[in-house]
Protein backbone atom coordinates (compact mmCIF):
# COMPACT_ATOMS: atom_id res chain seq x y z
CA UNK A 1 0.00 0.00 0.00
CA UNK A 2 1.52 3.61 -1.08
CA UNK A 3 1.35 6.63 1.44
CA UNK A 4 -1.76 8.65 0.78
CA UNK A 5 -1.13 11.27 -1.53
CA UNK A 6 -1.39 15.55 -0.45
CA UNK A 7 -5.09 14.92 -2.83
CA UNK A 8 -6.12 11.77 -0.68
CA UNK A 9 -5.75 13.61 2.39
CA UNK A 10 -7.57 16.79 0.80
CA UNK A 11 -10.56 14.87 -0.44
CA UNK A 12 -11.09 12.67 2.98
CA UNK A 13 -10.37 16.42 4.94
CA UNK A 14 -13.63 17.53 2.63
CA UNK A 15 -15.65 14.24 3.28
CA UNK A 16 -15.41 14.69 6.85
CA UNK A 17 -18.50 17.34 6.98
CA UNK A 18 -20.51 15.90 4.22
CA UNK A 19 -23.69 13.73 4.89
CA UNK A 20 -22.92 9.84 4.32
CA UNK A 21 -24.90 9.47 1.52
CA UNK A 22 -23.43 11.90 -0.79
CA UNK A 23 -20.24 11.31 0.44
CA UNK A 24 -19.18 8.48 -2.47
CA UNK A 25 -20.22 10.58 -5.23
CA UNK A 26 -18.64 13.96 -4.56
CA UNK A 27 -15.62 12.04 -3.30
CA UNK A 28 -15.25 10.60 -6.96
CA UNK A 29 -16.40 13.79 -8.55
CA UNK A 30 -13.80 15.77 -6.75
CA UNK A 31 -10.96 13.80 -7.10
CA UNK A 32 -11.99 13.45 -10.80
CA UNK A 33 -12.18 16.88 -11.33
CA UNK A 34 -8.58 17.63 -9.23
CA UNK A 35 -6.89 15.02 -11.20
CA UNK A 36 -8.10 17.05 -14.50
CA UNK A 37 -6.76 20.01 -13.20
CA UNK A 38 -3.50 18.59 -11.89
CA UNK A 39 -2.71 17.08 -16.24
CA UNK A 40 -3.45 20.27 -17.52
CA UNK A 41 -1.22 21.74 -15.46
CA UNK A 42 1.64 18.87 -16.08
CA UNK A 43 0.64 19.89 -19.79
CA UNK A 44 1.65 23.12 -19.36
CA UNK A 45 4.99 22.19 -17.91
CA UNK A 46 5.05 22.03 -14.12
CA UNK A 47 6.06 18.98 -12.88
CA UNK A 48 3.57 16.46 -11.00
CA UNK A 49 4.15 17.26 -7.28
CA UNK A 50 4.31 21.46 -7.71
CA UNK A 51 0.85 20.46 -9.85
CA UNK A 52 -0.71 18.92 -7.31
CA UNK A 53 0.31 21.61 -4.53
CA UNK A 54 -0.89 24.22 -6.84
CA UNK A 55 -4.33 22.79 -7.57
CA UNK A 56 -5.18 22.11 -4.12
CA UNK A 57 -3.43 25.76 -3.01
CA UNK A 58 -6.62 26.79 -5.44
CA UNK A 59 -9.31 24.84 -4.05
CA UNK A 60 -8.32 26.45 -0.86
CA UNK A 61 -9.71 24.96 2.88
CA UNK A 62 -11.45 21.83 2.53
CA UNK A 63 -13.62 22.54 5.15
CA UNK A 64 -14.88 25.36 3.36
CA UNK A 65 -15.38 23.90 -0.11
CA UNK A 66 -17.49 21.48 2.08
CA UNK A 67 -19.65 23.83 3.63
CA UNK A 68 -20.27 25.21 0.31
CA UNK A 69 -21.09 21.69 -1.15
CA UNK A 70 -23.43 21.25 1.44
CA UNK A 71 -25.38 24.82 2.33
CA UNK A 72 -23.50 25.26 5.42
CA UNK A 73 -22.96 28.60 6.77
CA UNK A 74 -19.71 29.67 7.81
CA UNK A 75 -20.84 32.09 10.55
CA UNK A 76 -22.67 31.60 13.82
CA UNK A 77 -25.40 34.14 12.98
CA UNK A 78 -25.91 35.54 9.65
CA UNK A 79 -27.69 38.36 8.99
CA UNK A 80 -30.94 36.92 8.91
CA UNK A 81 -30.85 36.54 12.44
CA UNK A 82 -28.67 39.11 13.51
CA UNK A 83 -30.71 41.85 14.73
CA UNK A 84 -33.43 39.79 16.27
CA UNK A 85 -30.76 38.45 18.21
CA UNK A 86 -28.87 41.54 19.15
CA UNK A 87 -32.60 43.40 20.17
CA UNK A 88 -33.58 40.10 22.10
CA UNK A 89 -30.13 40.31 23.78
CA UNK A 90 -30.09 44.20 24.53
CA UNK A 91 -33.67 43.72 25.95
CA UNK A 92 -32.71 41.09 27.97
CA UNK A 93 -29.78 42.32 29.83
CA UNK A 94 -31.38 45.47 30.73
CA UNK A 95 -34.22 43.86 32.14
CA UNK A 96 -32.49 40.76 34.15
CA UNK A 97 -28.83 42.54 35.02
CA UNK A 98 -30.87 45.78 37.18
CA UNK A 99 -32.96 42.78 38.38
CA UNK A 100 -30.28 40.58 39.44
CA UNK A 101 -28.10 43.26 40.98
CA UNK A 102 -30.93 44.86 42.86
CA UNK A 103 -31.91 41.29 44.14
CA UNK A 104 -28.88 39.83 45.08
CA UNK A 105 -27.59 43.20 46.81
CA UNK A 106 -30.54 43.36 48.98
CA UNK A 107 -30.38 39.23 49.56
CA UNK A 108 -26.95 39.31 51.07
CA UNK A 109 -27.40 42.81 52.57
CA UNK A 110 -30.56 41.35 54.86
CA UNK A 111 -28.06 37.74 55.49
CA UNK A 112 -26.06 40.60 57.43
CA UNK A 113 -23.00 40.67 55.30
CA UNK A 114 -20.36 43.34 55.17
CA UNK A 115 -20.53 46.34 52.58
CA UNK A 116 -17.22 44.94 50.84
CA UNK A 117 -19.09 41.21 50.36
CA UNK A 118 -22.13 42.64 49.36
CA UNK A 119 -20.19 44.67 46.57
CA UNK A 120 -17.80 41.36 45.60
CA UNK A 121 -21.04 38.98 45.88
CA UNK A 122 -23.12 41.45 43.59
CA UNK A 123 -20.40 41.70 40.89
CA UNK A 124 -19.95 38.25 40.76
CA UNK A 125 -23.40 37.75 40.05
CA UNK A 126 -23.74 39.94 37.62
CA UNK A 127 -20.78 39.06 35.54
CA UNK A 128 -22.20 35.05 35.63
CA UNK A 129 -25.80 36.20 34.83
CA UNK A 130 -24.09 38.36 31.60
CA UNK A 131 -22.24 35.70 30.19
CA UNK A 132 -24.86 33.02 31.16
CA UNK A 133 -27.24 34.99 29.26
CA UNK A 134 -25.33 36.10 26.46
CA UNK A 135 -24.44 32.12 26.02
CA UNK A 136 -28.35 30.73 25.87
CA UNK A 137 -29.35 33.59 24.01
CA UNK A 138 -26.55 33.07 21.07
CA UNK A 139 -26.98 29.25 21.42
CA UNK A 140 -30.59 29.17 20.50
CA UNK A 141 -29.83 31.86 17.64
CA UNK A 142 -26.92 29.44 16.23
CA UNK A 143 -29.44 26.65 16.43
CA UNK A 144 -32.42 28.87 14.50
CA UNK A 145 -29.80 29.69 11.86
CA UNK A 146 -28.94 25.88 11.11
CA UNK A 147 -32.68 24.82 11.10
CA UNK A 148 -34.65 27.29 9.61
CA UNK A 149 -35.61 25.77 5.93
CA UNK A 150 -35.17 28.88 4.06
CA UNK A 151 -31.14 28.93 2.47
CA UNK A 152 -29.88 32.11 1.15
CA UNK A 153 -29.69 32.26 -2.86
CA UNK A 154 -26.91 30.51 -4.34
CA UNK A 155 -24.27 33.93 -4.62
CA UNK A 156 -21.20 32.47 -7.20
CA UNK A 157 -18.19 34.14 -6.43
CA UNK A 158 -16.14 35.14 -8.96
CA UNK A 159 -12.30 34.79 -9.33
CA UNK A 160 -10.30 37.33 -7.67
CA UNK A 161 -11.67 38.61 -4.63
CA UNK A 162 -13.86 36.39 -2.51
CA UNK A 163 -16.53 36.99 0.05
CA UNK A 164 -17.64 39.78 -1.30
CA UNK A 165 -20.43 41.88 0.62
CA UNK A 166 -23.36 40.32 -0.05
CA UNK A 167 -26.14 41.88 -2.77
CA UNK A 168 -28.16 44.89 -1.23
CA UNK A 169 -31.88 44.42 -1.93
CA UNK A 170 -31.77 41.22 -3.91
CA UNK A 171 -31.19 38.80 -1.20
CA UNK A 172 -32.58 40.65 1.65
CA UNK A 173 -32.39 38.94 5.09
CA UNK A 174 -36.01 38.32 6.59
CA UNK A 175 -35.80 37.14 10.29
CA UNK A 176 -37.86 36.38 13.26
CA UNK A 177 -41.73 37.44 11.52
CA UNK A 178 -41.31 40.49 8.75
CA UNK A 179 -40.54 44.21 9.73
CA UNK A 180 -43.62 46.60 9.66
CA UNK A 181 -43.67 50.43 9.90
CA UNK A 182 -45.20 49.98 13.22
CA UNK A 183 -42.44 48.60 14.97
CA UNK A 184 -40.62 52.23 14.25
CA UNK A 185 -39.24 53.79 17.97
CA UNK A 186 -41.58 56.03 19.73
CA UNK A 187 -40.05 59.83 19.68
CA UNK A 188 -38.44 59.67 22.94
CA UNK A 189 -39.56 61.76 26.14
CA UNK A 190 -37.41 64.56 26.74
CA UNK A 191 -38.46 64.89 30.13
CA UNK A 192 -38.88 68.58 29.70
CA UNK A 193 -42.47 69.17 28.90
CA UNK A 194 -45.00 71.05 30.95
CA UNK A 195 -46.20 68.01 32.15
CA UNK A 196 -43.08 66.80 33.41
CA UNK A 197 -42.99 70.27 35.12
CA UNK A 198 -46.00 69.81 36.98
CA UNK A 199 -45.58 66.25 38.18
CA UNK A 200 -42.18 66.96 39.50
CA UNK A 201 -43.59 70.09 41.78
CA UNK A 202 -46.85 68.17 42.72
CA UNK A 203 -44.89 65.13 43.71
CA UNK A 204 -42.36 68.12 45.74
CA UNK A 205 -45.69 69.06 47.20
CA UNK A 206 -47.07 65.97 48.33
CA UNK A 207 -43.64 64.77 49.62
CA UNK A 208 -43.19 68.08 51.67
CA UNK A 209 -47.27 67.83 52.84
CA UNK A 210 -46.46 64.60 54.29
CA UNK A 211 -43.15 64.98 56.34
CA UNK A 212 -45.37 68.22 57.53
CA UNK A 213 -48.37 65.81 58.38
CA UNK A 214 -46.26 63.46 60.08
CA UNK A 215 -44.46 65.71 62.37
CA UNK A 216 -47.90 67.63 63.29
CA UNK A 217 -50.45 64.85 62.95
CA UNK A 218 -48.30 61.37 62.35
CA UNK A 219 -48.97 58.96 59.82
CA UNK A 220 -49.99 55.55 61.84
CA UNK A 221 -52.35 55.19 64.20
CA UNK A 222 -52.07 53.13 67.28
CA UNK A 223 -54.32 52.59 70.18
CA UNK A 224 -51.43 51.47 72.29
CA UNK A 225 -49.28 54.01 71.44
CA UNK A 226 -51.60 56.45 72.12
CA UNK A 227 -53.21 57.77 69.05
CA UNK A 228 -51.93 59.04 65.72
CA UNK A 229 -47.86 58.50 65.56
CA UNK A 230 -45.02 60.17 63.52
CA UNK A 231 -42.61 57.93 61.45
CA UNK A 232 -39.70 60.32 61.20
CA UNK A 233 -38.11 61.02 64.05
CA UNK A 234 -39.24 64.09 66.11
CA UNK A 235 -34.78 65.19 66.28
CA UNK A 236 -34.73 65.78 62.94
CA UNK A 237 -36.83 69.11 63.38
CA UNK A 238 -36.54 71.63 63.16
CA UNK A 239 -32.97 71.30 61.18
CA UNK A 240 -32.35 68.16 59.02
CA UNK A 241 -36.40 68.63 58.29
CA UNK A 242 -35.60 72.31 56.99
CA UNK A 243 -32.38 71.45 55.21
CA UNK A 244 -34.85 68.37 53.22
CA UNK A 245 -37.07 71.18 52.11
CA UNK A 246 -34.25 73.75 51.08
CA UNK A 247 -33.31 70.29 49.13
CA UNK A 248 -36.93 70.12 48.16
CA UNK A 249 -37.28 73.91 46.73
CA UNK A 250 -34.31 73.43 44.96
CA UNK A 251 -35.35 71.00 42.95
CA UNK A 252 -38.80 72.45 42.57
CA UNK A 253 -36.36 75.09 40.55
CA UNK A 254 -34.74 72.78 38.93
CA UNK A 255 -37.76 71.30 37.63
CA UNK A 256 -38.76 75.19 36.23
CA UNK A 257 -35.48 75.25 34.61
CA UNK A 258 -35.63 72.53 32.47
CA UNK A 259 -38.79 73.36 31.43
CA UNK A 260 -37.65 76.68 30.89
CA UNK A 261 -34.19 75.58 28.93
CA UNK A 262 -36.54 73.27 27.03
CA UNK A 263 -34.29 70.29 27.66
CA UNK A 264 -32.17 68.23 30.19
CA UNK A 265 -28.07 69.71 29.50
CA UNK A 266 -25.50 67.62 31.52
CA UNK A 267 -24.88 70.42 33.94
CA UNK A 268 -28.50 70.24 35.05
CA UNK A 269 -28.16 66.61 35.16
CA UNK A 270 -24.77 67.11 37.59
CA UNK A 271 -27.21 69.48 39.99
CA UNK A 272 -29.84 67.18 39.57
CA UNK A 273 -27.21 64.08 40.69
CA UNK A 274 -26.00 66.29 43.50
CA UNK A 275 -29.72 66.82 44.71
CA UNK A 276 -30.47 63.14 44.89
CA UNK A 277 -27.07 62.40 46.19
CA UNK A 278 -27.34 64.56 49.21
CA UNK A 279 -30.97 63.44 50.15
CA UNK A 280 -30.14 59.70 50.08
CA UNK A 281 -26.60 60.23 51.63
CA UNK A 282 -28.64 62.05 54.83
CA UNK A 283 -31.35 59.71 54.71
CA UNK A 284 -29.25 56.65 54.73
CA UNK A 285 -26.64 58.25 57.18
CA UNK A 286 -29.45 58.73 59.47
CA UNK A 287 -31.18 55.50 58.91
CA UNK A 288 -28.73 53.74 60.13
CA UNK A 289 -27.33 55.93 63.01
CA UNK A 290 -31.19 54.97 64.12
CA UNK A 291 -31.87 58.68 63.83
CA UNK A 292 -34.30 58.82 60.72
CA UNK A 293 -37.01 56.78 62.61
CA UNK A 294 -39.25 57.62 64.92
CA UNK A 295 -37.74 54.91 67.98
CA UNK A 296 -40.91 54.68 69.60
CA UNK A 297 -42.85 53.98 65.88
CA UNK A 298 -42.17 49.58 65.21
CA UNK A 299 -41.96 48.57 68.96
CA UNK A 300 -45.67 50.67 68.74
CA UNK A 301 -46.94 48.39 65.58
CA UNK A 302 -45.20 45.03 65.83
CA UNK A 303 -44.90 42.84 68.80
CA UNK A 304 -41.60 43.76 70.95
CA UNK A 305 -39.94 40.47 70.45
CA UNK A 306 -39.58 40.55 66.50
CA UNK A 307 -39.64 44.47 66.07
CA UNK A 308 -35.69 44.54 66.19
CA UNK A 309 -35.55 41.63 63.59
CA UNK A 310 -38.67 43.85 61.42
CA UNK A 311 -37.13 47.01 62.02
CA UNK A 312 -33.10 46.04 60.97
CA UNK A 313 -34.96 44.48 57.54
CA UNK A 314 -36.73 47.44 56.97
CA UNK A 315 -34.53 49.57 57.81
CA UNK A 316 -32.24 47.76 54.99
CA UNK A 317 -34.89 47.73 52.88
CA UNK A 318 -35.64 51.47 52.74
CA UNK A 319 -31.88 52.12 52.43
CA UNK A 320 -32.07 50.15 48.85
CA UNK A 321 -34.84 51.80 48.21
CA UNK A 322 -33.55 55.50 49.08
CA UNK A 323 -30.06 54.57 47.43
CA UNK A 324 -32.32 53.05 44.32
CA UNK A 325 -34.32 56.07 43.76
CA UNK A 326 -31.37 58.75 43.56
CA UNK A 327 -29.27 56.06 41.29
CA UNK A 328 -32.30 56.36 39.03
CA UNK A 329 -33.34 59.80 39.29
CA UNK A 330 -29.73 60.79 38.41
CA UNK A 331 -29.12 57.99 35.62
CA UNK A 332 -32.47 58.99 33.78
CA UNK A 333 -31.35 62.61 33.99
CA UNK A 334 -28.15 61.88 32.44
CA UNK A 335 -29.86 59.77 29.63
CA UNK A 336 -32.08 62.45 28.51
CA UNK A 337 -29.80 65.21 28.62
CA UNK A 338 -27.43 62.94 26.68
CA UNK A 339 -30.05 62.45 24.02
CA UNK A 340 -31.24 66.17 23.74
CA UNK A 341 -27.82 66.85 22.83
CA UNK B 1 -8.39 48.88 0.45
CA UNK B 2 -6.93 49.86 -2.01
CA UNK B 3 -8.50 51.24 -5.31
CA UNK B 4 -7.98 48.53 -7.75
CA UNK B 5 -9.26 45.90 -4.87
CA UNK B 6 -12.22 48.31 -4.71
CA UNK B 7 -12.85 48.24 -8.42
CA UNK B 8 -12.10 44.09 -8.47
CA UNK B 9 -14.83 44.40 -4.94
CA UNK B 10 -17.29 46.06 -7.84
CA UNK B 11 -16.73 44.01 -10.47
CA UNK B 12 -17.30 40.75 -8.92
CA UNK B 13 -21.17 42.58 -7.42
CA UNK B 14 -22.11 42.95 -11.04
CA UNK B 15 -20.49 39.67 -12.43
CA UNK B 16 -22.35 37.79 -9.85
CA UNK B 17 -25.05 35.45 -11.51
CA UNK B 18 -23.60 35.87 -14.94
CA UNK B 19 -22.01 32.45 -14.41
CA UNK B 20 -25.25 30.77 -13.18
CA UNK B 21 -26.81 32.14 -16.48
CA UNK B 22 -23.24 30.49 -18.40
CA UNK B 23 -23.30 27.63 -16.86
CA UNK B 24 -27.09 26.59 -17.77
CA UNK B 25 -26.68 27.87 -21.12
CA UNK B 26 -23.22 25.81 -21.80
CA UNK B 27 -24.60 22.71 -20.48
CA UNK B 28 -27.36 22.45 -22.96
CA UNK B 29 -24.67 20.09 -24.01
CA UNK B 30 -23.72 17.55 -21.28
CA UNK B 31 -20.10 18.82 -19.50
CA UNK B 32 -18.67 18.01 -16.75
CA UNK B 33 -17.00 19.85 -14.29
CA UNK B 34 -12.98 21.04 -15.08
CA UNK B 35 -14.60 20.95 -18.98
CA UNK B 36 -16.94 23.44 -18.14
CA UNK B 37 -14.31 25.21 -15.74
CA UNK B 38 -12.00 25.44 -18.98
CA UNK B 39 -14.81 26.43 -21.24
CA UNK B 40 -15.88 29.05 -18.79
CA UNK B 41 -12.96 30.21 -19.16
CA UNK B 42 -12.63 30.83 -23.27
CA UNK B 43 -15.85 32.49 -23.28
CA UNK B 44 -15.26 34.98 -20.40
CA UNK B 45 -16.74 34.13 -17.63
CA UNK B 46 -13.40 33.21 -15.41
CA UNK B 47 -14.48 31.36 -12.25
CA UNK B 48 -12.94 29.30 -9.57
CA UNK B 49 -13.03 25.88 -8.74
CA UNK B 50 -13.96 26.02 -5.79
CA UNK B 51 -17.23 28.23 -6.93
CA UNK B 52 -18.07 25.90 -9.51
CA UNK B 53 -18.03 22.45 -7.81
CA UNK B 54 -20.78 23.77 -5.35
CA UNK B 55 -22.88 26.11 -7.99
CA UNK B 56 -23.26 22.59 -10.12
CA UNK B 57 -24.33 20.83 -7.21
CA UNK B 58 -26.78 23.21 -6.21
CA UNK B 59 -28.26 23.96 -9.18
CA UNK B 60 -28.59 20.18 -9.43
CA UNK B 61 -30.62 20.04 -6.37
CA UNK B 62 -32.45 22.83 -7.68
CA UNK B 63 -34.01 20.69 -10.18
CA UNK B 64 -32.21 22.83 -12.76
CA UNK B 65 -29.50 20.40 -13.82
CA UNK B 66 -29.89 16.59 -14.01
CA UNK B 67 -26.78 14.28 -14.07
CA UNK B 68 -24.97 10.95 -15.21
CA UNK B 69 -22.19 9.39 -14.46
CA UNK B 70 -19.90 7.96 -17.52
CA UNK B 71 -17.45 5.27 -16.31
CA UNK B 72 -16.72 4.50 -19.93
CA UNK B 73 -13.35 5.95 -19.81
CA UNK B 74 -10.73 5.59 -17.49
CA UNK B 75 -11.79 8.63 -15.15
CA UNK B 76 -15.10 8.31 -14.35
CA UNK B 77 -17.15 11.53 -15.24
CA UNK B 78 -20.67 13.26 -13.75
CA UNK B 79 -21.54 14.92 -16.55
CA UNK B 80 -24.09 17.38 -16.30
CA UNK B 81 -26.61 18.70 -18.37
CA UNK B 82 -29.57 21.57 -18.33
CA UNK B 83 -33.18 20.37 -17.62
CA UNK B 84 -36.33 21.90 -18.85
CA UNK B 85 -37.10 23.83 -15.99
CA UNK B 86 -32.84 24.78 -15.97
CA UNK B 87 -33.66 25.85 -19.83
CA UNK B 88 -36.26 28.31 -18.78
CA UNK B 89 -34.25 29.66 -15.86
CA UNK B 90 -31.71 30.89 -18.72
CA UNK B 91 -34.01 32.35 -20.87
CA UNK B 92 -35.61 34.17 -18.04
CA UNK B 93 -31.96 35.57 -16.63
CA UNK B 94 -31.16 36.04 -20.34
CA UNK B 95 -34.10 38.24 -21.07
CA UNK B 96 -33.44 39.99 -17.53
CA UNK B 97 -29.75 40.61 -18.64
CA UNK B 98 -31.03 41.57 -22.01
CA UNK B 99 -33.19 44.45 -20.52
CA UNK B 100 -30.48 45.40 -17.96
CA UNK B 101 -27.90 45.96 -20.78
CA UNK B 102 -31.05 48.27 -22.25
CA UNK B 103 -31.32 50.45 -19.45
CA UNK B 104 -27.72 50.95 -18.95
CA UNK B 105 -27.60 51.95 -22.55
CA UNK B 106 -30.91 54.41 -21.50
CA UNK B 107 -28.93 55.92 -19.18
CA UNK B 108 -27.19 59.60 -19.69
CA UNK B 109 -24.12 59.12 -21.85
CA UNK B 110 -20.66 59.69 -19.99
CA UNK B 111 -18.58 62.19 -21.83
Amino acid sequence: MTAPTLTDRYVDAAMRTVPEQQRTDLATELRGSIDDQIEARVAEGLDAESAERAVLTDLGDPDKLAAQYTDRPLWLIGPRYYLDWWRLLKLLLWIVLPCAAFGVALGVTLSGAQLGEVVGTTIVVLFHTTVQLCFWVTLVFVVVERSSAVSLPAMPSLRGVSGAAGLPGVATPRGVGEWTVDQLPEPRESGASRGDMITSLVFLAIGAGAVLWDRFVGLAYSASGGGWMSFLSSDLWPWWIAGLFVVMALEAVLAIVVYVVGRWTVPLAVVNGVLALAVAIAAIWLLFQGQLVNPEFWPALIPADSAPTVERIISILLGFVIAGVAVWSTIDAYLKARRAR
Amino acid sequence: MGESEILETHLQELRRGTVVLACLRLLETPGYGYGLLEELDRRGFPTDANTLYPLLRRLEKQGHLTSEWNTDEARPRKFYRTSTTGARLASALTDDFRSIVAAIDALPKED
